[in-house]
């Protein structure tokens, strides 16, 4: 198919992923996959200006997260040991009120639970948090008692906590319930009689002041700050964990005399700290541990939004790149496709001119060789016919000067094929003289008016009123129009139409249309029909030569020619010719 | 009036020149220029029909070596090659072409016109 520039200015876009493979063209583009063009241009232009981007918010974003994690760790380790400091405080000043009692006070006046009731509320005034005292003697019974509880008599000598205090001057038990079903914690001091038998003053202390002391400490629902004894049960409420005395699966933190800040291993995603501390009183250890959990989210919030809207500013970014990327890519592949194509289809024309310059020169060659013969034989049938005529006693037999007369044409007409041949490749003087398009086009019809009386071939012609008689190389445009008209009576069948249209394309062209509802052109021959010899007639009906002589006359004529065409359905042929033709060697 | 008609087809000028001879022409054959030139120095011609391709001189050589010798001789080219051309070759500009095969009676008609051209 001939594209005629205009077809070519019309620029498609993403012509390159949806253009038609034409085989006659593929062959002379520079690049032979765009697409796979395009998306590695995409690929590069995405990895080298979104990497850094992509990087930079990576970096940034682990610096979030450290700084985040110092932060959190300072912070935990602050609340930590702060309220390590206040739950040692309070074991240690009650500790020492008891060691104060029993260093003032003699045991006679202890065992006397009228003293001793004194004792205890001299003590809640003074401190607080005291529960009842008791004094236990070496054999484990009470000797007296001061507090709410009824518990004179009893015999302790078989609970841990009394062999664990007999044991040492001071002692602090974990949270137990005891006799009482009430949590509480025991402290005990020892001290000896006047007979130098040891004795216990024990109190028991309200472990909700040790709570209140502990949940002080608490910041917010991030944070979870609770008491553990050495085997992991929890000696006061906590957030995560649950009530008092809940078994926890904590792992117990190794010992350390100091606060201590771990990021635990099994934590998932390592979303919060653990500060811990061991508490012990300058006389005693205690079976605490005082255990603070704190989310990252409680510091990270602002950080955590900060880099957030950061991510989504940048994840935009990214997309409007993406956009832009591939916008630009694709208007540059389309843009470099479209110079191939075209550059393409110039060279295919280059080609196609290039063959018909060949075969024209071939063919002078082969019409020449074939023009000695046929003048011979023109001759010799010529001189056999004249015998015939001049001999003095003429012999009247019609039958051989018919068969001569047959012979005689037949040369005529291979000389008329081989004059073709040559008018395809010479060039001859343009002999230009004013053309009445219709009256041209009203002859060539009139040749066929047998045929279209016996195919039933409906005929238009359709010429505009304002087309103008055109200056040009009459007998050139007669061969075009007789060549197309013919093609057109050739393809079409019983009862078809030819509709001839003749339009003005102002200032100086006018367009002939000869449409026909004949049996069409297949696709790939209509790339072939300009090339010399190529012809889908049946032998002896064409010799290939009709539409490239054509082409080249329409070429001599300074016009264009287009074809379009479907099969079953019928061609159009339309032929562009200027007004005026402009002689060769003034153009 | 003689005719010369030159061409290295020999049996097509030998035919061409038995037509025009039933034609009442009187024409002689030569197959090359040089025999042409020879039988010209015997013979006053008044047209040659030349071929314009031949082996050794061509048509347009043969015509001036011609001309020298007989100077009112009229020309008539015969050529193989449908058309020449003509653009700007000025020798060739006057002359009359002939393509073929021939058409005896278009022969015919251009020799009469070349002798006689006011008729």
């Amino acid at each position: 198919m001939i594209r005629t520039p205009q077809m070519l200015q019309k620029q498609e876009w993403l012509a390159f992923l949806f253009h038609r493979h034409n085989a006659h063209l593929a062959s002379f583009h520079t690049f032979s996959n765009y697409p796979r063009i395009w998306i590695i241009s995409i690929i590069i232009l995405a990895v080298t200006s979104l990497s850094p981007l992509v990087m930079a918010t990576f970096i940034n974003n682990r610096l979030i997260h450290k700084s985040v994690d110092s932060e959190l760790v300072l912070q935990t380790d602050r609340v930590t040991s702060n309220a390590k400091r206040s739950v040692r405080f309070f074991l240690e000043e009650r500790l020492n009120a008891l060691r104060f009692v029993v260093n003032e006070l003699p045991y006679y006046s202890l065992i006397d639970n009228e003293h001793l009731t004194k004792i205890l509320i001299n003590l809640k005034l003074g401190f607080g948090g005291f529960t009842d005292l008791s004094i236990i003697d070496s054999d484990g019974s009470q000797v007296a008692y001061a507090g709410p509880f009824n518990l004179e008599g009893k015999n302790y000598k078989t609970q841990s906590w009394f062999k664990q205090s007999m044991e040492k001057d001071n002692f602090i038990s974990e949270v137990f319930t005891g006799y009482r079903d009430v949590p509480h914690i025991i402290i005990a001091v020892r001290s000896q009689n006047a007979y130098g038998r040891y004795y216990l003053l024990r109190a028991t202390l309200d472990t909700q002041r040790l709570m209140d002391t502990v949940l002080s400490y608490k910041s917010n629902f991030h944070t979870d700050i609770f008491l553990i004894n050495h085997t992991g049960i929890l000696q006061t409420p906590s957030t995560n964990y649950g009530k008092i005395f809940t078994p926890t699966q904590i792992d117990i933190p190794a010992f350390s005399d100091t606060t201590q800040v771990i990021t635990p291993e099994n934590n998932k995603d390592k979303s919060y700290v653990v500060g811990y501390s061991y508490i012990a009183t300058e006389a005693v250890t205690t079976p605490f541990i005082l255990m603070v959990h704190k989310k990252k989210s409680e510091v990270m919030g602002t950080w955590l939004n900060l880099g957030k809207t950061f991510n989504w500013i940048i994840g935009f970014c990214c997309l409007v790149m993406m956009v832009i990327i591939t916008l630009v890519s694709t208007y540059m592949v389309n843009q470099l496709f479209l110079a191939d194509q075209s550059k393409a289809e110039t060279m295919l024309k280059m080609e196609q001119s290039q063959q018909l310059a060949c075969i024209g020169q071939l063919s002078a060659g082969i019409a020449h060789e074939i023009n000695n013969p046929l003048a011979l034989i023109n001759e010799t049938t010529g001189y056999l016919k004249d015998l015939y005529h001049y001999k003095d006693t003429p012999r009247d037999d019609k039958e051989i000067i018919e068969l001569l007369n047959d012979i005689l044409e037949a040369v005529s007409r291979c000389g008329t094929i081989t004059s073709q041949l040559l008018g395809f490749v010479r060039q001859f003087d343009v002999q230009i003289s004013s053309v009445n398009v219709e009256q041209l086009i009203t002859g060539i019809l009139s040749f066929h008016k047998k045929e279209t009386e016996y195919k039933g071939i409906h005929v238009t012609t359709a010429i505009a009123p304002d087309v103008p008689d055109i200056k040009t190389d009459r007998g050139k445009l007669q061969q075009i129009l007789l060549n197309l008209i013919n093609n057109a009576f050739q393809a079409i069948e019983v009862n078809g139409c030819l509709d001839i249209t003749v339009s003005h394309l102002p200032p100086n062209t006018i367009s002939i249309e000869i449409k026909d509802t004949g049996c069409g052109i297949s696709e790939e021959n209509l790339q072939r029909i300009h090339e010399p010899f190529f012809s889908t007639k049946k032998e002896r009906k064409g010799t290939g030569l009709g539409l490239s002589i054509t082409y080249g006359l329409v070429k001599k004529l300074q016009g264009s020619i287009r074809v379009e065409s479907s099969e079953g359905v019928g061609t159009i042929f339309t032929v562009t010719l200027p007004v005026k033709l402009q002689k060769e060697d003034e153009a | 009036m003689k005719i010369i008609l030159v061409d290295d087809e020999t049996k097509f000028i030998n035919m061409l020149a038995r037509r025009l001879s039933l034609r009442g022409l009187d024409a002689d054959v030569a197959y090359s220029g040089e025999q042409a030139l020879e039988k010209a120095a015997q013979t006053r011609y008044d047209i040659a029909v030349l071929d314009m391709k031949m082996p050794g001189m061509s048509g347009l050589a043969l015509k001036n070596k011609l001309l020298k010798k007989l100077p009112d001789i009229k020309f008539i080219f015969v050529t193989g090659h449908g058309g020449v051309d003509k653009n700007g070759n000025s020798d060739l500009s006057e002359e009359i072409f002939l393509a073929k095969p021939l058409n005896i009676d278009t022969l015919i008609d251009t020799i009469q016109q070349q002798i006689h051209p006011h008729k």
